[in-house]
């Protein structure tokens, strides 16, 4: 941490700080400028909140070098982090795309949209047993019974499945049916629930809260992985912007940050950005040109008819030709479908 | 004068510079040693490592003595360095010594 004094501030200001910085155990290497000086804390500094020192006269301002987040950082493992669930490797060489509907509602729905993405190339098949609705009068999931249909459809296309879970003591009971546990951007820092992920050894996909920064983010990642459950998938899912046009903005810049800043795998979901089926064709294509290891989208057998966010869920057609489009982009960006 | 007299005459003053460091570095560590016995001191009577009007002094004393080529601000900022070692040593000294006088209790 380094402390930067005001231009000329007072000695007696300069030593006011240092004294509360050596009493408490840290040692300081003071720089002495012409006009500025300025104090390099050494020790345990993730213990001072840098505020506190913000507010002694003459501090100009107070800076963290390291990041707060440790595990899922890039310097604490360099090489990319590579989660193996089924056959599937999110995080390595393939672009990973995992599709299926917003939520599972029958038999048929589920099997007929499993084998069409399945058929397209999807390696990964969504569906959503308990639903996060807005109201609580909008329909809130087939839960057990739906998580059953999913794993089956899965099954028979040779997929892997993806649903999220809302709370604590529905882990126990989707284990057995689900390959990669989605926590939703409502739920990013439900820090109960990411604990008791932790405790698991199932992959976790962890997406990105609405109004989330990439720092809070990935402290939301370090609690699954201080519990020693390093299989943590991050997803984009786009933030609140001043613009209401499209739901949410899609923040395509989130991916290369999080490469840099992070080991941990990255995708994102088109579909629940934007919210509108016209509009999720173009954004994955940039999501995968951006580098990202995977896209979660929204595909629906019969969208019309669907009982959650039919307006975004693709035609299982229209996802077919954006697999195609898509295996055009790969080969640019170095990677395979 | 030749290249190879050049790099003749760069050869023996580096040496020379090399005999330099060895006695700045047992002057430093003769230096540390006082520090630490004034640390192992300040633990047992648990007066506060940082002394900034010794600071003062020692700073003032040094840029006083300076002589030249190096002009006082610079010899203020490599003493700074050395300041800021002597009080992580002293520091590390007083905690040794505030343990040794609890056991002893």
């Amino acid at each position: 941490m380094v402390i930067v004094m005001e231009k000329h501030a007072a000695e007696t200001n300069i030593e006011r700080v240092m004294a509360e910085l050596i009493t408490r155990g840290f040692d300081v290497h003071r720089s002495t400028g012409s006009d500025q000086t300025v104090l390099g804390v050494v020790g345990n500094v993730e213990t001072i909140d840098p505020r506190e020192f913000e507010l002694f006269d003459g501090v100009q301002e107070v800076v963290r070098i390291s990041e707060p987040y440790k595990l899922s950082s890039r310097t604490f493992r360099r090489e990319k982090t590579i989660v193996k669930v089924r056959g599937v490797e999110i995080g390595g060489t393939d672009v990973v795309v995992m599709a299926g509907p917003c939520t599972i509602e029958s038999e048929t729905q589920v099997f007929e949209t499993a084998r069409r993405v399945g058929r397209a190339g999807a390696r990964v098949l969504r569906g959503g047993a308990y639903k996060p609705r807005t109201s609580p009068y909008a329909f809130q999931g087939m839960g057990i019974e739906g998580l059953k249909l999913l794993r089956a459809a899965a099954d028979e296309n040779r997929m892997a499945t993806v649903s999220e879970v809302m709370e604590i003591s529905q882990i126990e009971g989707m284990l057995p049916y689900v390959d990669i546990l989605q926590v939703g951007a409502r739920n990013m820092q439900n820090f109960n629930l990411l604990t008791a992920l932790g405790q698991t050894r199932r992959p976790v996909l962890l997406k990105r809260g609405m109004s989330a920064t990439i720092q809070e983010w990935l402290l939301a990642a370090e609690y699954i992985m201080t519990g020693g459950n390093y299989d943590v998938i991050l997803c984009e899912r786009g933030i609140r912007t001043f613009e209401t046009y499209t739901r949410n903005t899609l923040d395509i810049s989130a991916i290369p940050v999080i490469e840099k800043l992070s080991h941990l795998p990255i995708i994102a979901d088109p579909s629940h950005a934007v919210g509108r089926r016209d509009k999720v064709m173009p954004l994955a294509r940039a999501i995968v040109a951006a580098g990202a290891d995977g896209v979660l989208i929204e595909v629906h057998h019969d969208p019309d008819k669907a009982v959650c966010d039919g307006p975004q869920s693709l035609y299982p057609d229209q996802f077919a030709r954006l697999m195609d489009e898509l295996r055009i982009i790969v080969p640019a960006v170095g990677r395979r479908l | 004068m030749n290249p190879i007299d050049a790099q003749r005459e760069i050869d023996r003053i580096r040496d020379a510079i090399d005999r330099v460091d060895e006695v700045i570095v047992r002057l430093l560590n003769q230096r540390a040693k006082y520090a630490i016995e004034i640390g192992e001191i300040k633990g047992i009577l648990g007066l506060p490592i940082y002394a900034p009007e010794r600071e003062k002094d020692v700073l003032h004393h040094v840029e006083k003595a300076c002589e030249g080529p190096l002009d006082g601000p610079s010899m203020r900022r490599l003493f700074e360095r050395i300041i800021d070692e002597s009080r992580r040593v002293q520091r590390e000294a007083a905690a040794a010594n505030e343990q040794r006088t609890t056991e002893n209790r």
